[in-house]
């Protein structure tokens, strides 16, 4: 079983009242409100954009594993055999997705992956930042030398936040120096780019799923029916909607 | 605290500060990843995530007394409407510090701003607490000067009537 290495490599650091003889004017009544409306609107459509932007109509059914290719995401995690797969959707500079590594994807491990009912798979959405590719990138070169997952847990227990440095190159080979890779062979492959275009194609397809934000998992059961779930959620949840799958 | 009974015993100014409390809060619990709407309603609390619950809600709970209390200075003494700025300022720093890029406005931020969203978004997930916290020192230093203008200027009314 996988076994999740967590170390901490780098130190980085109105209405209008009546009483209207007050006022000075129409103008100067709109002027003052007006900012305060603006301000309640705006957020309130971010929020509006946020659930309008999740639309399950995008979603291409004719494509593989349910309707998502990951012919190019990560190994699988758990047996290939099991009945219900995860797809995790993420960017390792995203701290949504880290809370979601250490609070849920432990418990999902430990009583579904483990116990054989369901397997996960990632699948990058690098876009938060310039190292959000090369971090993805590193991980594929991790893949070469049979330390996907590791290398994986790895970054997610040191992300410090998008673009601060803790996944520049120099931090991304001290990662996998720690994890004893053979740091010639992960040095080329890093520097070379060799899984830059994979990570962007990664991301393509992660766009074309439909939803919102970066961190988002699609359940696919056995039948190839299919839910999604937005955000860093609890386990509840999961099991809520994997339990009818089995 | 006198003067925010005075403000608050006229109702309108109660059923306003609640519309921007719940207005802001609901959003921003969204925004943040507080409460889900799929695949069906939930409110959860990641550990470590608590710090920027309780200053979500002292943030709106500030924006629903400053701006009622603003608008009641405006509306009803006629006074300067500089202090007003300060409270919408705070309120908009604060809501645009949890429009994190990896929330669920993430790609929507991405595709209408292109890069320069990606750049700001950056910005706000790597201090997301620190610009909650001036943005609340904002809001707070706008309550502090408007209870102080509408003491002052109540007191001026009360003078000039007496007159």
């Amino acid at each position: 079983m996988i076994k999740y290495l967590i170390s901490n490599d780098v130190d980085m650091g109105g209405k209008r009242t009546k009483n209207t003889s007050r006022m000075t004017s129409k103008k100067g009544k709109t002027n003052f409100i007006f900012p305060v409306i603006i301000a309640i609107v705006a957020v309130s459509s971010i929020a509006f954009l946020a659930m309008s932007f999740t639309d399950d109509s995008s979603i291409d059914t004719s494509k593989q594993y349910g309707t998502v290719d990951t012919s190019l995401g990560s190994p699988i995690l758990g047996s290939s055999d099991a009945p219900v797969t995860i797809i995790e959707f993420g960017d390792y500079q995203c701290p949504h997705c880290k809370k979601w590594f250490f609070d849920t994807k432990p418990i999902i491990v430990e009583n579904l992956i483990d116990t054989g009912k369901v397997n996960l798979q990632f699948l990058d959405i690098a876009v938060l930042g310039k190292d959000s590719l090369s971090a993805s990138a590193a991980t594929y070169c991790a893949e070469d030398q049979e330390k996907y997952w590791e290398y994986h847990s790895t970054l997610y227990s040191n992300q410090l936040g998008v673009d601060n440095g803790w996944a520049n190159t120099t931090n991304l080979k001290k990662y996998a120096s720690n994890l004893g890779l053979d740091m010639d062979l992960f040095a080329n492959c890093l520097d070379s780019g060799n899984y830059l275009q994979r990570v962007l194609k990664n991301t393509d397809v992660s766009r074309n799923v439909g939803f919102s934000g970066v961190t988002a998992f699609m359940i696919i059961g056995p039948n190839n029916q299919q839910d999604l779930i937005i955000g860093a959620q609890p386990y509840e949840v999961f099991k809520e909607v994997i339990e009818p799958m089995l | 605290m006198s003067e925010i009974k005075l403000v608050f015993s006229n109702y309108k100014y109660v059923a306003l500060s609640l519309a921007i409390f719940v207005g802001l809060l609901f959003p921003l619990l969204l925004i943040s990843e507080y409460i889900f709407l799929e695949p069906y309603f939930i409110a959860h609390v990641n550990s470590g995530t608590e710090l920027g619950l309780a200053l979500i809600v002292i943030m709106v709970g500030l924006a629903g007394l400053v701006l009622p209390m603003n608008i009641y200075r405006i509306k009803m003494l006629q006074t300067s409407k500089k202090k007003m700025s300060g409270g919408v300022l705070g309120s908009m720093i604060g809501s645009a510090a949890g429009a994190c890029g990896c929330g669920p406005v993430g790609f929507a931020v991405f595709s209408t701003f292109g890069s320069l969203g990606a750049t700001a978004s950056a910005f706000l997930t790597n201090y997301e607490i620190p610009i909650r916290i001036t943005a609340i020192a904002i809001l707070a230093l706008t309550l502090y000067t408007t209870s102080k203008s509408i003491q002052k200027e109540c007191q001026i009314n009360l003078k000039n009537q007496n007159e």
